[in-house]
């Protein structure tokens, strides 16, 4: 089968923030527009999915963006003819009346539960397995995404590194990129630094570290669930008497985008597009990401990078945190290593934010060039290209 | 009807019309992701292996087998043989027991649940818990009394080794979660 004959149903329900919508849009747009495969995305909150893609009228069942085809998924499912390859993102429940249709066709659809991401080694021992319908003449394949070649690999379009490397080599590119966000030029000296990330307990240590510390930083926090710790930081201190004068703070009333005190410049984001957001991440210089699609779109950056998981209550996301940061130092030396782990260890509901960033930013030369190895020594596990193989082999 | 995070070694699932025996059960969870669980059976019918992942939640038809009590008689290559208390005796192929070959030994007392179908002994079950002599491990480390570190220890009979507390010694007898393959607590 070529892959411009092939169809494609990519089914995605929408359950919190927009991790899951964000890897299903950006996988659709590739196996479209890279391979010429007829995508269909299925989702069941459009609302959600407009801030990924703005173009998108909620009020439509059906309509084609990007060249993918998109469709709200109903309660009531309607009677579609499946696809030959489908992929149910992160384990949602297919539609009965959908899984009827695939069991009876004479040649069955391949048929894929395209796992959440994850650096452990038990991912390479799933990757792939079959889970035959426990009643229904079909089987399920796991597919894992992944860090080692025995996995699914990482989601990148053919010509991110290239566009990467062409961005971050030119000043002018980057001179309006700023210009489109509102944002100053870089100065010399200046740290620029993206921030994003979930409610987090070692926030206000680290904005205490920048604003103290011995260099100017400037940190974008686009629009999310971090900004109101980062208002709360400048509001808290203004509100409560403190030694500072209203007049070194700019932002809350004369400009609520904007906050800036001793060292720190913060500029407030709006929640941007996902090629954007790539642009964002190519020009900073550290890049703090969260979840899964955007810690992957900072290794593919080039750039250090401090990763906040998705926590759970019962503290199981910190294996998964450990492995990848197993694998993402071992190459480096110890004390570089000891640098990043710990960084991340703080980050991420340990202590003694200051001193890790500091430290972090004192092996911030040789790191960037790791980063850039690093990104390249991934780039060969592509996770479309794999989906496709695996469409080829069991079709 | 079970959830697959309930199957162990020796159930028995209908998938597809088609009996499996499960070998071995793996129970996975991380992150965000859903909980899995990687399986080793075996089809009845057909004799043939098979690996499966399936959600922790997902839910399959069980089927009941004959189950007799059992003891462990003896190993005649390549078979373990188990006999009932009418003295009838059931040949077990290795691949069949999972862990529980871990726990083996000539002279053991354990009740063993034998699982048959269409006559054949399919699998074995041990009690939860079973308590075995430690053959051999490294000494005791001082002063840490807390049973949170952990070193190996080789069981006599079967040779097996698993984590004991630190302070386990040679000679001691030592309980074991047979679901888990956890060394529980000292039991003597």
């Amino acid at each position: 089968m070529k892959d411009s004959d092939c169809t494609c149903d990519i089914f995605c329900t929408v359950v919190d923030n927009y991790g899951d919508i964000g890897v299903s849009w950006r996988l659709a747009r590739q196996l479209a527009n890279e391979f010429g495969v007829s995508v269909r995305l299925w989702v069941d909150d459009l609302q959600s999915f407009a801030r990924l893609c703005p173009q998108v009228d909620v009020m439509l069942d059906e309509q084609h963006q990007q060249g993918v085809e998109v469709r709200r998924w109903p309660a009531e499912f309607p009677p579609v003819e499946p696809a030959a390859l489908v992929i149910e993102a992160f384990a949602c429940r297919l539609p009965q009346r959908y899984l009827a249709a695939m069991a009876a066709r004479d040649k069955k659809p391949v048929w894929v539960n395209l796992e959440y991401l994850s650096a452990e080694d038990w991912v390479e021992g799933c990757h792939r397995l079959p889970s035959p319908h426990p009643t229904l003449p079909l089987t399920k394949y796991y597919f894992f995404p992944g860090f080692a070649p025995r996995t699914g690999g990482l989601l990148l379009e053919c010509d991110l590194l290239k566009r990467r490397d062409a961005f971050q080599a030119d000043a002018a590119a980057q001179a309006i990129f700023w210009q489109g966000l509102g944002v100053p030029e870089c100065q010399p000296g200046e740290l620029r630094v993206s921030l994003f990330s979930y409610e987090n307990e070692a926030m206000e240590g680290l904005l205490h570290t920048w604003e103290h510390g011995a260099r100017l930083v400037t940190c974008l926090v686009p629009e999310g669930r971090a900004l109101p710790q980062v208002r709360q930081y400048f509001e808290g201190i203004l509100s409560c008497g403190s030694d500072f004068s209203p007049t070194n703070i700019v932002g809350l009333k004369s400009d609520p985008r904007v906050y800036s005190r001793g060292n720190l410049c913060v500029h407030v984001l709006p929640f941007v597009e996902q090629d954007r957001y790539d642009e964002l991440l190519w020009a900073c210089d550290i890049n703090f990401v969260r979840g899964e699609d955007s810690c992957v779109r900072a290794q593919w950056a080039a750039r250090p990078f401090i990763w906040h998981i998705y926590p759970q209550h019962d503290g199981v996301h910190l294996a998964k945190l450990e492995a990848l940061c197993a694998r993402y130092t071992a190459d480096l030396p110890a004390e570089m290593a000891a640098a990043v782990r710990v960084m991340w260890g703080a980050w991420n509901g340990g202590t003694g934010i200051g001193a890790a960033w500091l430290n972090l930013l004192a092996q911030r030369g040789v790191l960037t060039r790791h980063c850039k190895d690093w990104a390249q020594q991934l780039s060969p596990n592509n996770l479309a290209l794999n989906l496709l193989d695996f469409l080829r082999r069991n079709a | 009807m079970k959830i697959a995070q309930e199957l162990r070694a020796g159930n028995v699932v209908m998938v597809n019309s088609q009996p499996l025996v499960v070998q071995k059960a793996e129970y996975t969870r991380s992150g965000r992701n859903g909980s899995v669980v990687k399986f080793k059976f075996k089809n009845l019918l057909s004799d043939t292996p098979s690996e499966a992942v399936y959600r922790a939640d997902d839910k399959f038809d069980q089927i009941i087998l004959d189950k007799k009590d059992c003891t462990y008689s003896y190993y005649a290559d390549p078979m373990y043989v188990f006999m009932d208390e009418e003295y009838n005796q059931y040949e077990v192929e290795k691949e069949n027991l999972g862990d529980v070959v871990n726990y083996l030994s000539d002279g053991m007392e354990d009740k063993c649940e034998v699982t048959f179908y269409e006559g054949k002994a399919i699998s074995v079950e041990l009690p939860n818990t079973i308590v075995r002599e430690i053959e051999y491990t490294e000494p005791a480390v001082r002063g840490d009394t807390s049973g949170k570190v952990m070193k190996p220890a080789k069981l006599k009979g079967s040779g097996y080794e698993l984590p004991v507390a630190a302070f386990i010694e040679i000679g001691d007898k030592i309980e074991i979660d047979t679901r888990s393959n956890e060394f529980r607590k000292r039991a003597n």
